[in-house]
């Protein structure tokens, strides 16, 4: 004979827990992010950069030249914003799409510990899947501090980017198309026109960061680090606040709404 | 437990006792209130000035398909804000209120699961998250309940639809909640696990829970509750026993179908009530008697019978199906 | 109750009839499958512009055409405010293609993932099968689609070009001149078209979700960019002191253009229509013939992967 025992009150409050992180959210956001076939069409990516850094040196091109083409134009313009994106989107706006939100939402957990939890995943899993290949190119550059400071960088450029992306999940119904005119047109495009969008670029911030630490003269910046360094904030408070908002206010509608 | 036969009426004994509610009687945490409420997207009203107040017990939410019936659960589920009026739940609202899912548990009627969480996997994890003092103990309670435990190891992408259905129920109800929303529970499932669902909500809602499923499907909530909420094109268009409904319905006659030893006595000694509406004779044998009042008409046939001296075989009434209420609210 | 009005013989068997109330077969001319390949071409071709659609499904499309033709309009402004007699020309109909390859690319990743992506998600394609389209009909239609609508895409803002010139050209004669240099620009969109849509409508092929699509074929053609400077820099790697190449740099630097798809179809024009300065040398025709075997495996391709779709 079975019985159904009356739950424990669920004053979860009255603990003293502070709603930051959520293991089981974590763990299950990662198991669905690491599952999808489209995770994996993109790790070639980070194998690409370093497989081209290796090519070059050992051709015997200028150090200078090919960390501009492939750690700078490959790796922080198109690697991490591009991982960044497919990232920060999955642990949100894949869940919102076929419905799967539905079961986190209905559970007695304030936004903020759902948000958190899944930013941390997403952060991890790029800073990592970026940081390591990248830091591997600056240490073929022969430059331990370069690879020190792309590491440093990678996780600056995944604070922000994700927190961007993930909030984009939330504001719009088209996260992934907004994301990419970001990368493409905003940071791609723009910059080489208008100067004064630097101040407004991830990728600027990141480069930014990058140079400070390592101190070489492979990479080269036009912000000052205070500016990048606090840019880099307001990005992530900024959006991750948003998502926690919007993410209160989530409206989950029936298949024929 | 296994058990399949589940006698009917005896829901309590045969899936193991459920215990009744937390909060002990009845009181206003097992309370679903909808005051005013209308709900609307631009120019289309999707729910229109519903107000209704459940209780402890089973109620069934009847209505067509793209009546509001899930706009409304969505709205008690907290998913949704209504546009004008309230939505509470056991006094609280349940818009932008997270804490009121300790006491609510929630089936929505889109079937999105991880396929890669196993069935125990996935309750557990709704037990974790519900933040429960033994959630192991509460998840196998809660399996066994819906009586999924056999294959509870296995990925949810392997289940059939009804195993899922009965997963996600009991992933709803890991942490007893007072009340329980089903949108549409018995989609995919055998008549076999229908029964067995049904007994469960049945036996949950005699302990005191406020449970609530919406259907478009009559025979389900004819047999599991007596009291329906009836929607159509957003409005509540009937509370209450389905018999009883049908019985207010006064300008639409009730059908009895007779048959007796002399038919066509009988129909025109039935002309001559007050109550009568109309008499068809069927051409294979019988009457098609359309009574507009019910009780007077029930009164008067026996009288009737006897005085003319026609024994009455069979007396049936055709439309007190909750179909045929249905079909009515719905053409009205 | 009355008897329906019939208009054959009600079909009567033993203990029932079933009268015929109004259902009329169809007794009109079945067209066949040329007619089903058109009218999903047509379709197709509504769809990347987002006609039959909600407003928001047109805002992309129409957004880069007007912004093209913005491009256009700018470029012959700037063009007209030379003094006259000034020959020196502000832009060439042939390279505007290849300076607008950003947003073109665009384009197609958005109009890609609406020709097929919706297609694979909502499970339809069984019944596009089950109609007289044979299942190679299906990739070409929607292929012929995609390129048509690019190509309208520059070919609209060249036209403004053409006729923004022509207007102030003195003669005739300079009208036709002209005339045939937006031929030359023509020749270019075309190619561009062909190349782009074979290679983005393979790549949305593979997924049903119109996001990922439209992320994986912006990846892919954003990728070649730099794998194109790293062979540069390996062909400038072996240059001489003063900075110029030789030899096999030289050739590296000539082939290299091949890597990405924004430089390919430059290559070619280049090859055509400006012999003074080839950027690519003596491989032109290399070029070309690069590209029609990029477009005819990516075709390939796309018809496979249609052949072994189940849903």
């Amino acid at each position: 004979m079975t019985t159904l025992q009356p739950a424990s009150p669920p004053n979860a409050q009255a603990r003293g827990r502070l709603a930051v992180f959520n293991p089981t959210i974590a763990r299950i956001t990662a198991r669905a992010l690491f599952g999808r076939l489209r995770f994996l069409l993109l790790l070639p990516l980070p194998v690409l950069v370093v497989g081209l850094a290796v090519l070059t040196e050992i051709a015997g091109v200028r150090t200078s030249d090919w960390v501009d083409v492939v750690v700078l134009g490959l790796g922080l313009t198109v690697v991490l914003p591009v991982l960044a994106l497919i990232i920060g989107n999955g642990v949100l706006g894949t869940e919102i799409d076929d419905g799967t939100l539905a079961h986190v939402l209905a559970k007695p957990l304030p936004r903020r510990e759902i948000i958190l939890s899944k930013l941390a995943v997403a952060v991890g899993v790029t800073t990592v899947a970026t940081g390591v290949p990248l830091a591997l190119t600056g240490l073929i550059a022969g430059s331990s501090r370069l690879a020190v400071g792309l590491a440093v960088g990678s996780f600056v450029g995944s604070l922000a980017y994700c927190a961007f992306f993930a909030a984009l999940s939330l504001l719009t119904r088209r996260p992934v198309l907004v994301g990419l005119a970001y990368i493409l047109i905003w940071e791609t495009l723009l910059q080489s026109i208008l100067d004064g969008t630097r101040v407004l670029s991830i990728y600027q911030y990141v480069r930014t960061v990058v140079d400070r630490v390592a101190d070489s003269e492979l990479v080269s910046s036009n912000l000052s680090l205070a500016v990048a360094l606090s840019m880099t904030f307001i990005f992530t408070v900024g959006f991750t606040l948003l998502a926690i908002d919007r993410l209160r206010s989530f409206a989950v509608v029936g298949e024929t709404s | 437990m296994s058990t399949l036969t589940v006698p009917a009426g005896s829901a309590g004994e045969s899936l193991g006792s459920v215990a009744p509610t937390a909060s002990g009687s009845p009181g206003t945490g097992s309370v679903v209130e909808l005051r005013g409420v209308t709900k609307w997207y631009g120019n289309v009203v999707a729910v229109n000035d519903i107000t209704m107040t459940l209780g402890p017990g089973i109620t069934g939410l009847l209505g067509p398909n793209g009546a509001g019936k899930t706009t409304v659960l969505h709205m008690m589920a907290g998913f949704l804000p209504p546009s004008r009026g309230e939505v509470l739940v056991g006094g609280q609202p349940a818009w932008r209120n997270p804490s009121v899912y300790s006491g609510l548990g929630i089936m929505v009627e889109r079937e999105a699961v991880h396929g890669f969480l196993s069935g125990w996997e996935f309750v557990l994890a709704s037990a974790k998250l519900h933040r429960l003092r033994n959630p192991e103990a509460a998840a196998r309670r809660a399996i066994e309940l819906v009586d999924m435990v056999e294959p509870m190891h296995r990925r949810m992408s392997t289940y059939s639809k009804g195993m899922r259905q009965r997963m996600r129920v009991a992933a709803a109800l890991v942490h007893d909640p007072a009340v329980l929303l089903l949108d549409e529970p018995f989609n995919g499932m055998d008549p076999r696990q229908r029964l067995h669902m049904m007994d469960l909500l049945h036996a949950m809602g005699d302990a005191g829970r406020t449970v609530l499923f919406s259907s478009h499907i009559l025979e389900e909530v004819e047999q599991i509750s007596g009291t329906v909420q009836v929607i159509v094109a957003g409005r509540l268009a009937a509370s209450g026993d389905f018999r009883t409904i049908r019985r207010l319905m006064t300008h639409r006659p009730h059908v009895f179908t007779i048959r007796s030893s002399d038919d066509r006595r009988l129909a025109v000694a039935l002309m001559g009530l007050a109550s009568v509406a109309g008499v068809d004779i069927d051409p294979k044998g019988g009457l098609t008697v359309r009574a507009s009042d019910y009780g007077t008409f029930t009164r008067e046939l026996p009288k009737i019978a006897l005085a003319e001296q026609i024994r009455v075989q069979r007396l049936v009434p055709a439309d007190e199906s909750l179909e045929s209420v249905f079909s009515y609210l719905v053409g009205a | 109750m009355s008897s329906p009005v019939t208009t054959a013989r009600p079909a009567a068997g033993p203990g029932g009839v079933i009268h015929d109330i109004g259902y009329r077969r169809y007794a009109g001319p079945r067209l066949g499958r040329a007619y089903a390949t058109r009218s999903l071409f047509v379709h197709s071709l509504r769809t990347a512009y987002g006609l039959g659609r909600s407003t928001l499904a047109k805002l992309f499309p129409w957004g880069i055409l007007v912004v093209l033709v913005g491009i256009a309009a700018i470029f012959v402004a700037i063009q007209s405010q030379l003094p006259p007699g000034v020959t020196e020309r502000v832009f060439t109909y042939w390279q505007f293609p290849t300076q607008t390859n950003v947003l073109v690319l665009f384009f197609c990743a958005v109009a890609a993932p609406e020709l097929v992506s919706r297609d694979l998600r909502g499970g339809v394609l069984p019944l596009y099968f089950s109609r007289p389209l044979s299942r190679a009909d299906y990739p070409v239609a929607k292929f012929a689609a995609l390129v048509s609508a690019v190509f309208l895409l520059l070919l609209v803002p060249l036209l403004a070009l053409f006729l923004g010139s022509a207007f102030s050209q003195d003669s005739m004669g300079a009208v036709a001149d002209e005339f045939g240099l937006f031929l030359q620009g023509v020749v270019v969109a075309a190619l561009t078209a062909v190349l782009f849509s074979a290679i983005a409508l393979l790549i949305a092929s593979l997924s049903g979700r119109r996001a990922v699509a439209a992320a994986l074929i912006v990846g892919a053609f954003i990728l070649t960019t730099p794998l194109l400077l790293v062979l540069q820099l390996l062909a400038w790697a072996n240059a001489t002191v003063d900075g110029e190449l030789t030899g096999a740099g030289e050739q590296l630097f000539q082939l290299s253009f091949l890597a990405s798809p924004f430089t390919i179809v430059e290559g070619i024009g280049g090859w055509l229509f400006d012999p003074d300065e080839p950027l690519v040398g003596p491989y032109g025709p290399l070029y070309l013939v690069v590209t029609l075997a990029i477009v005819a495996t990516c075709l390939l391709l796309t018809l496979v992967r249609y052949r072994k779709v189940a849903r």
